[in-house]
């Protein structure tokens, strides 16, 4: 019996080991970073029962107990949200479990249709052609709830509003880490095995990630607040993700996959980092930081390698899945066809997007000028404890290894075995060359450092066009300012101040939408008795109209 | 261990003492240009060698480790990908370290060690150049890709240098057509604003704020930020050669079209460079995304005809 309704392969075997990867290193994290808040014992007993049920999901054979055990991820999503000590936070929870239960009930639709076409819940014994309508309906309403739970567009909004509201643990446990393996990996499953992909569902697959790709990330460039703009990029890498499964290609489905895990690899890093200064700074504006890399020198390398790596800078891991994708994405060239230039120039771009959102980042929160409002005064070193470093130096450590070593390391150990398929790479890069010749060429341009007078460096003032800094308290680039230029393009600014109205949240219009309906229904019982008389009086008639006509 | 001496022979001595050449050629012609004598023929390798002498002055309360070592991280990169044109031009079929993609990223590091540098000098004009640079950066990018990746579509979808060189040996150059020169048109376009020059030098913008991203940068660091670009003057010519025209060849008559083919490039980015005012930063993106993208796009619908 239980044979039906669990079964492991190298896939899920894969996508569980790094479940519970990222939930032990969470919880580490979470003794520092939650300390002397209230709860605690609930805090980890719903940490411990997301893992639950998140193995459960992966490991589930039998589509209704998926079902269950993915429902329950939506419901403890809204406890520990609710962890969160900010104003909006309860509205937070609210949203996320709408959004995310409501796709649920998709699904739940999705899987009474496989019944009726197949007449089995057997996730492995399911080959469907998406031949006829139902078919097609069944594939995009679970995809539907796969998108909900990694973020793509347009289920994604619950994912920036919580990385502002929530704890920040929390936020790297389920929308950057776990969130993100279980959604892709549904995706993948049935993608690859219980739905036979044909051309047009690839295309609406590439075309949702390229969308995914470039808008979350011009969202996220115009970010005020650290955490929401991590958010927008947990949106964003996921367009690589279901860009890389929908090229139909091994390359491109492994390069996808891989992604999958560099990405859970590097946003878990760069909020765990995020939350290292959130705790010191008390704050995550990044209006009022600063300055911070004397203050916090190892913070700011973990943080400095994530986004390197989150922006495809070689050799750090989220180049190597990237470049597979792109390879997945040339080969579909080979068929004939002009869409493929359209999906990688989105994907190549939102690269570089993604660079300039990090840049602001790494100098509002840890270089430029500090802010006067800055919780932390002076330059004395003082780093979060060791629980809360760990973590995060670990996942930094691995973006590098993960990178440099992508072949023999990851690709073959857990992303090779999971496809069915052999992968060959059209392209070339030698990773492990290419660190070793830029580790070289350091050492050599360290080298004509040395010939100069490099040892003796002295301290002075920067030099501002003669002004002085300290006199001037109002020559301070925080860095939010940065790409003002860029959101004032023609279309671009009528399309930023629709953004700003939450006319692409599908959450606000779905609420406008059913609060339309309401105030209809308000309209008809407001109370007052000869509203109520006319109404009486105008069925009557249109009663004596049917009857007598 | 020749992949080593690779880096060093091709990647640092070949390379920067074409980038000097040509650094010193650039200023040669626009003082010509400008009715002056001009410099002589050593006068970037002098500069380098004052600057060496000079003392490194760090400001107040800067991490002295993040401010130092972004340049060396930006002379690496571009030494590393120097390396891999020069061995792919000159043996096609050793495919050696990277493809057009590594090198179109690794073409990035050169301007995004430059921000980190701006970034950490704490300094708000610094901060100011270096958001500009990524600005210009995002402007350019797009149309950039694209024209790179005209080359591809004609060339049988193949993203390896080797391939797309022995196919240009085989059926003409890709500059040749039409697709072809549009797309080189855009992409020196693009090198323009990649080296930094006139007119889009917003970064550094010496006469409005006092050299941008560089401002707090002296002596030995200075010097090697002042290499970096020299060397890019020697590396992306090369590169644009090498998806347009075909690579570089050095038997008989060969050594004589190859040395036409760079000296043209650098000549038309010094005539460029010369006959402009500089943009304003916003002027340069509206550039780059209207009229400069345009041309991408019909490239690159050119090359999907076959033209």
């Amino acid at each position: 019996m239980l044979g039906e309704l669990f079964k492991v392969d190298n896939f899920s075997a894969f996508v569980g080991t790094f479940a519970a990867f990222f939930t032990v290193l969470i919880a580490v994290y979470s003794f520092g970073f939650m300390r002397g808040q209230k709860g605690l014992a609930r805090y980890y007993l719903y940490i411990a029962l997301t893992l639950i049920s998140s193995l459960g999901a992966i490991f589930a054979n039998n589509l209704v107990v998926f079902v269950v055990f993915w429902g329950f991820l939506g419901f403890l999503l809204y406890l520990l949200i609710e962890f969160g000590n900010k104003e909006r936070t309860s509205a937070t929870a609210r949203k996320s479990l709408i959004i995310v239960g409501g796709t649920d009930a998709f699904m739940l639709l999705g899987v009474a249709l496989i019944w009726l076409i197949n007449g089995s819940f057997q996730m492995d014994e399911l080959a469907i052609t998406l031949d006829n309508k139902f078919a097609i309906l069944a594939y995009l309403l679970l995809a539907i709830g796969a998108f909900a739970k990694a973020g793509a567009m347009p289920f994604h909004t619950w994912i920036p509003d919580m990385a502002e509201d929530a704890p920040t643990p929390v936020t790297a446990f389920l929308p950057a880490s776990l969130d993100k393996l279980l959604g892709i990996y549904f995706l993948g499953r049935i993608s690859l095995d219980i739905f036979q992909m044909n051309d047009a569902m690839n295309m609406f697959l590439m075309g949702v990630g390229s969308f995914t790709i470039v808008a979350a990330v011009m969202m996220a460039l115009v970010q005020h607040d650290l955490k929401r703009l991590l958010g927008y990029h947990a949106v964003s890498q996921v367009g690589y993700m279901v860009l890389g499964i929908g090229t139909g290609n091994p390359l491109g489905i492994a390069g996808g996959i891989f992604h999958m895990l560099n990405h859970a690899i590097y946003k878990s890093c760069l909020f765990l980092s995020g939350g290292a200064v959130e705790k010191k700074a008390g704050t995550t504006d990044l209006e009022k930081l600063g300055g911070l890399v004397k203050v916090m020198p190892i913070t700011f390398i973990t943080f400095l390698i994530g986004s390197l790596a989150i922006s495809g800078v070689p050799p750090f891991n989220g180049f190597a899945s990237k470049w597979m994708i792109y390879q997945g994405i040339i080969e579909l060239g080979k068929n004939g066809g002009g869409w493929w230039i359209v999906w990688l120039m989105a994907a190549m771009f939102g690269s570089a997007l993604t660079l300039a959102s990090f840049m602001k980042l790494v100098h509002a929160i840890f270089l430029g000028q500090p802010s006067n409002e800055r919780a932390i005064a002076g330059n004395k070193k003082q780093e979060v404890g060791i629980t809360m470093l760990f973590p995060a130096v670990l996942l930094a450590v691995f973006c590098i290894i993960f990178g440099v070593f992508a072949y023999a390391v990851p690709l073959t150990m857990f992303i090779f075995p999971s496809l069915n398929e052999g992968v060959a790479f059209d392209g070339v890069w030698n990773s492990g060359i290419a660190t070793t010749l830029i580790l070289l060429a350091i050492v050599l341009g360290a080298i004509i450092y040395f010939l100069g007078r490099m040892a003796k460096t002295r301290r002075t003032e920067s030099f501002v066009g003669g002004e002085f800094l300290e006199k001037n308290a109002d020559m301070r680039l925080s860095g939010v300012e940065f790409y003002n230029t860029i959101q004032d393009v023609g279309i671009l600014k009528f399309i930023y101040r629709l953004a700003g109205k939450k006319l692409f949240d599908i959450y606000e219009v779905g609420g406008k939408i059913a609060s339309g309906f309401t105030a209809t229904l308000r309209f008809l019982h407001n109370g007052v008795l000869p509203t109520y008389l006319v109404w009486c009086l105008l069925g009557m008639l249109a009663i004596f109209y049917v009857v007598f006509k | 261990m020749s992949d080593i001496l690779y880096l060093i022979i091709y990647g640092f001595v070949v390379t920067a003492l074409v980038g000097f050449l040509a650094s010193w050629f650039e200023r040669k012609i626009t003082a010509r240009l400008q009715y002056r004598v001009g410099p002589p023929l050593l006068q970037p390798v002098y500069d380098i060698v004052k600057l060496l002498g000079k003392e490194t002055l760090v400001p107040f309360g800067v991490s002295k480790a993040t401010f130092l070592s972004a340049p060396l991280l930006g002379l690496a990169s571009v030494a590393l990908v120097s390396t891999l044109l020069w061995v792919n031009t000159l043996n096609p079929g050793k495919t050696f370290i990277g493809d057009l993609v590594v090198v179109l990223y690794l073409l990035t590091i050169p301007s995004m060690s430059m921000m980190i540098g701006g970034f950490a000098s704490r300094n708000p004009l610094a901060s100011l150049g270096a958001s500009r640079e990524m600005k210009l950066i995002l402007s350019y990018e797009l149309p950039f890709l694209l024209a790179v990746f005209v080359p591809v579509i004609k060339g049988g979808f193949s993203i390896k240098l080797g391939e797309l060189l022995s196919f240009q040996a085989q059926n003409g150059v890709f500059g040749g057509g039409a697709s072809g020169v549009l797309a080189f048109v855009v992409a020196i376009l693009c090198v323009q604003a990649k080296i930094g020059f006139v007119p889009f030098d917003v970064a550094e913008a010496e006469t409005e704020i006092s050299g941008g991203l560089l401002i707090e940068y002296s002596g030995s660091s200075l010097a090697i930020f002042k290499v970096m670009k020299n060397m890019l003057l020697c590396t992306l010519p090369l590169f644009l050669i090498v998806i347009f025209f075909g690579g570089l060849r050095f038997d008989g008559i060969n050594a004589l079209y190859s040395l036409l083919k760079y000296i043209g490039i650098l000549f038309l980015i010094i005539v460029i460079k010369n006959t402009n005012p500089r943009v304003r930063i916003d002027h340069a993106v509206r550039f780059f995304w209207g009229p400069v993208m345009v041309l991408a796009i019909l490239a690159v619908v050119l090359a999907f005809k076959g033209l």
